[in-house]
């Protein structure tokens, strides 16, 4: 499955030439903000700038949508604006959309809704813009997509079930191409929710190469797509050849350059992640630029497909590495051939992507 | 290809607890409707609400998540395996809507006015989605995948399963869907002026909009090989699945139908038939003057007007995000019975729909059945199921022996 276009929306900015800037540029501080049930601290966010959600010539068809619409609209948006692929009608295209919690800030808005006004007088819009395919709904009227649209809502590996779904589609020639993602925002209630079901990091940084039994998160939002093909000449990114959800390393498969692990806090115990390097590869880790996400899986693959496409290895953006692994602590061209992105999930499911140039 | 089969049927709604009373209902014309019991609320639409959930699949705060594994636990049993699955590579893949919002207003009103609340509605939250939660349940340790595709996500749940084993992702699939009555759709279906004040009336000149209901609606697909060498006759094939957006509008259909009458050819094309194989056509038919208008038109095009059609929503409400899978088991049943029920509430033929639903109890070739499925965001869904016994073409499926 080859990786034709890519587009990205979070804290760092939009479009993949921002992520890639920010993998050059390394780790920023979130911003700290204060919650009410947390007086006496401030809570460190990577919320999205405002300022990139801003884009009227795309988003001028969808004048009532979300912030979460919005959001996953630039970005499938941006994903086939890199790709240079015509949208001319002339291939079948798909729509996966993958997220752990949806549209919550809007489902609490009608939620604000019944509270404020009763049950019978609550905002029609509102209640429309809760439904989870609300995004995949927008992303096929914005670019007259046709094809079959599914969003999936999980918290464990949401983006890894996408893509593997994507492959089965294109595998039996149901699309030519397949735009899948994932998307997730923050607010206020889900900042108070991780405030209290996470350790947070008070100092605002994200520590993958701790591989602690209670790590901590700084949670960020953002989205993420991929325009998927098996049409040889969509290979702008390199491919993504496997997914696998196994808990098991298979001794067979092919050795990877580089294993990101995506420890953010989010899922429990990382101790597992130190014994998932595969002996003689680089580690690295990406999720401190854009923060912990539940579908920040995505985010990770996006750089490790720019990694293979500009034969780039980048640096990790936080490099405390008391384990001792092989990370990458300089940016510098290399020659990379396969990537593997390795997620774990309350500790003992495991999942990879593998990519490959 | 591998060749997919139905081995299991699970199914709860207002129209029964479990298959055979759900044919009761249908064969004797039943409508359990009433006013909401399971909150308070001042809205005085009739819902269809599910009665008795069996204890034993009775989560406390989790209601969805008990239909869900209430209908699992009967298809399981139905199709003779185990509760314990960790010794095959099973999927599971079931849609809902209500399970995927954090909607708790208790938790949000709280929150509201002191900025903390407890952690309880999270958990069941976090501890409730589908898929997740059935997969840990029966311990089936393949894909686990919770579509929310608004009210076709039950559908295109059992379509995903279809994929999955084409692709040889996994050999048996749990597939279907679930949803609760709750507030939030309620309140939201209300506030978009397509909720009935009386019982709901599919494809009927007079029809006022939908009711809602809840259930679950489960099927075990599975490779065929795989369901005869553990001596299981398969109740029936899952020959196509077609899947189209519109690009149109996020509530309303396309006037034209195109993202229906694509998914429908879609699923046609898959299964390998014309439409001249199809039985009867188990409609999304949910009462709502847009729905059933361009659905109806849709069918007659694709089927022509005498095609036998029935809406099931008069016997369990508009389920949501479990429409989809209830559906899917009633058109498996259907072929295997070789009956449909009367489409229940339509009484006076709409001259703007080109075809009228059975009005009575009807007999039906045990030939292919179609089930739709229309959602919010413009997504279409078709499935097509064949009765067990047909013979086979090489490609795919052969027009089956009318063995009624």
């Amino acid at each position: 499955m080859n990786i034709a276009g890519i587009g990205t929306i979070c804290t760092r900015g939009r479009g993949i030439e921002s992520f890639a800037h920010a993998l050059q540029q390394g780790w920023k501080a979130p911003q700290f903000i204060s919650l009410q049930s947390l007086p006496d601290k401030s809570f460190p966010v990577y919320p999205l700038n405002q300022e990139s959600l801003m884009d009227k010539a795309v988003l001028g068809k969808m004048r009532r949508a979300d912030r979460f619409s919005r959001m996953a609209a630039l970005a499938a948006w941006d994903a086939v604006q890199d790709s240079g692929m015509a949208l001319d009608g002339e291939h079948t295209m798909g729509i996966i959309v993958a997220s752990a919690f949806g549209p919550h800030t809007t489902t609490f808005r009608f939620l604000d809704d019944i509270l404020d006004y009763g049950e019978a007088n609550v905002s029609p819009t509102a209640f429309s813009h809760s439904v989870h395919n609300t995004a995949a709904s927008y992303i096929a009227s914005l670019l007259d997509i046709r094809g079959p649209t599914i969003t999936v809502s999980q918290f464990a590996f949401p983006f890894h079930q996408a893509i593997l779904l994507a492959q089965a589609w294109l595998d039996e020639k149901r699309c030519d191409y397949v735009l899948v993602g994932s998307a997730d925002e923050s607010g206020r209630v889900m900042e108070y929710i991780c405030s209290q079901k996470l350790r947070i990091a008070d100092d605002g940084q994200i520590q993958p190469f701790h591989f602690s039994a209670a790590p901590k998160a700084v949670p960020g939002e953002g989205s993420v797509f991929f325009l998927m093909t098996s049409r040889e000449d969509g290979r702008k990114y390199g491919e993504l050849s496997e997914v696998a959800l196994s808990s098991h390393r298979n001794e067979e498969e092919d050795k990877p350059d580089i294993c990101i692990l995506e420890a953010d806090g989010m899922a429990g115990d990382e101790t597992g992640y130190r014994d998932a390097v595969v002996p003689g590869a680089f580690a690295a880790g990406y999720s401190p630029l854009f923060g912990s996400m539940l579908t920040g899986s995505g985010f990770q693959c996006a750089a490790a497909a720019l990694m293979l496409k500009e034969q780039i290895r980048y640096a990790c953006p936080v490099q405390d590495n008391p384990g001792r692994v092989n990370i990458c602590t300089v940016t510098e061209t290399a020659e990379i051939h396969s990537i593997h992105c390795i997620r774990y999930h309350c500790g003992q499911k495991k999942a990879v992507i593998k990519l490959r140039r | 290809m591998k060749k997919a089969v139905v081995s299991g049927i699970g199914v709860i709604s207002a129209a029964g607890k479990d298959l055979p009373e759900t044919l009761d209902t249908f064969a004797q014309g039943k409508r359990n409707a009433g006013p909401v019991s399971l909150f308070p609320t001042l809205l005085t639409y009739p819902v269809f609400e599910v009665r008795d959930i069996p204890p034993q699949w009775h989560k406390e705060g989790m209601r969805t998540l008990s239909l869900a594994l209430c209908a699992v636990a009967q298809a399981l049993g139905d199709a003779g395996l185990p509760d314990d699955l960790s010794s095959l590579k099973v999927g599971v893949c079931l849609g809902t809507t209500v399970a995927s919002q954090l909607n708790d207003l208790e938790f949000y009103r709280s929150f509201r006015n002191s900025g903390q609340a407890p952690m309880g509605a999270v958990d069941r939250f976090l501890r409730g989605n589908l898929a997740q939660a059935a997969a840990h349940t029966f311990k089936a340790e393949g894909p686990a995948l919770t579509v929310v595709n608004a009210c076709s996500s039950g559908a295109d749940a059992i379509g995903i399963s279809l994929s999955w084993l084409k692709q040889g992702i996994c050999d048996l699939a749990i597939a279907g869907g679930a949803d609760e009555l709750n507030h939030v759709p309620l309140c939201g279906f209300g506030s978009l002026g397509i909720v009935s004040e009386s019982l709901c009336a599919p494809f009927d000149r007079n029809r006022s909009g939908l009711n809602l209901g809840e259930g679950a609606g489960v099927l075990i697909i599975e490779a065929e090989d795989i369901c005869r060498q553990r001596g299981k006759a398969p109740l029936a094939y899952l020959a196509g699945y077609g899947i189209a957006a519109d690009a149109y509008h996020l509530t309303a259909p396309h006037p034209e139908g195109k993202g229906l009458e694509a998914a429908v050819r879609q699923a046609m094309a898959s299964a390998n038939i014309t439409p001249d194989d199809v039985s009867f056509v188990n409609a999304h038919g949910t009462a709502t003057p847009d729905n059933d208008k361009v659905e109806g038109t849709v069918l007659a095009r694709i089927f022509g007007p005498d095609v036998k059609v029935l809406s099931t929503k008069g016997y369990t409400g508009h389920t949501l995000g479990a429409a989809g899978g209830l559906e899917a088991a009633f058109t498996v049943a259907a072929l295997r019975e070789g009956w449909i029920p009367a489409s229940i509430g339509f009484v006076h033929q709409d001259t703007e729909i080109p075809l009228a639903p059975v009005a009575v109890k009807t007999p039906i070739e045990k030939g292919y059945g179609v089930s739709t499925s229309l959602a919010f965001g413009g997504n279409n869904t078709a499935l097509i199921f064949s009765a067990a016994g047909c013979s086979v073409r090489s490609s795919s499926f052969r027009k089956c022996r009318d063995t009624a």
